[in-house]
């Protein structure tokens, strides 16, 4: 009916708009949600001087792709990193930074007002710490992985408590039950 | 900018490795920070100033954690004003 493929048009703007940013990645290019439709997103927030955690979840992250990537009747699934420190982490820093995890993570970062409006657009809570003598700090925040279908529709988010074995089993539940919104 | 480049996966592994080690000591010491000096030192030359202090409060919270896991919470005591 017309009101359905109506309805789903405005789930679809929705979607693009509830958990956008702009931001680029560590090849330079301007990204936004758009460029990731068709596509399931593991997205996690963190910074490169972080002491522990950020490490910890991004080898989590990892390895939650590497288990559903050896089925190969799965869609594909691209891993995001978002920087909470623009200052510090530009490309070249999250570029050296993340060939230490999956080859496919991607790396954005921008200016601190895109950075900031895109961990608000994920209701993220980011709080640089104070500086030391040398100007190092640390980045309070949020511990979360987010995953998007390939509408753009926020889905679940993981928190520390979960293994990559448990993401990759929510992952792959939540790719099984997904329908497409129509064009 | 701090002009200083974020560890490396090595440099956290060391950093890691000697914190590690500076907590067992003091697990084996009855958190006696005095029996553990070589290790506390070893370990704040591995380690970033702000990870030594971001670990030391991991330290500290791990062991409020533990101590209201065995021991129960208890309100501390109202000794008048503060």
């Amino acid at each position: 009916r017309q009101q359905r493929s109506r309805r789903l048009r405005q789930l679809r703007r929705l979607a693009l708009g509830q958990g956008d940013f702009q931001l680029r990645d560590t090849a330079g290019a301007a990204r936004s949600k758009a460029d990731f439709l068709g596509r399931w997103v593991l997205l996690y927030f963190g910074f490169t001087h972080c002491p522990d955690v950020c490490p910890e979840e991004l080898e989590k992250l990892s390895r939650a792709v590497e288990l559903l990537e050896r089925d190969p009747a799965l869609p594909p699934l691209q891993p995001l990193f978002v920087t909470v420190d623009p200052e510090r982490d530009d490309a070249a820093a999250l570029q050296r930074y993340l060939r230490d995890f999956h080859p496919r993570l991607l790396g954005l970062t921008g200016t601190p007002e895109q950075v900031r409006a895109a961990a608000s657009a994920f209701r993220v809570y980011v709080s640089a710490g104070p500086r030391d003598a040398d100007g190092d700090y640390v980045v309070d925040h949020s511990v979360l992985t987010f995953l998007v279908d390939p509408d753009g529709v926020f889905r679940d988010c993981y928190g520390r408590s979960r293994t990559a074995e448990e993401v990759a089993r929510s992952v792959r539940g939540h790719m099984d039950a997904y329908e497409p919104l129509p064009p | 900018c701090s002009g200083m480049a974020a560890p490396t996966k090595a440099e956290r592994t060391a950093c890691w490795g000697a914190r590690d080690e500076f907590w067992q000591c003091l697990d084996s010491h009855g958190d006696d920070a005095a029996k553990c000096e070589k290790l506390r030192r070893a370990f704040e030359s591995r380690c970033p100033q702000q990870w030594v202090k971001h670990f030391d409060k991991r330290r500290d919270f791990l062991k409020y954690k533990k101590k209201l896991e065995t021991e129960g919470y208890s309100p501390p005591e109202a000794a008048g004003k503060a």
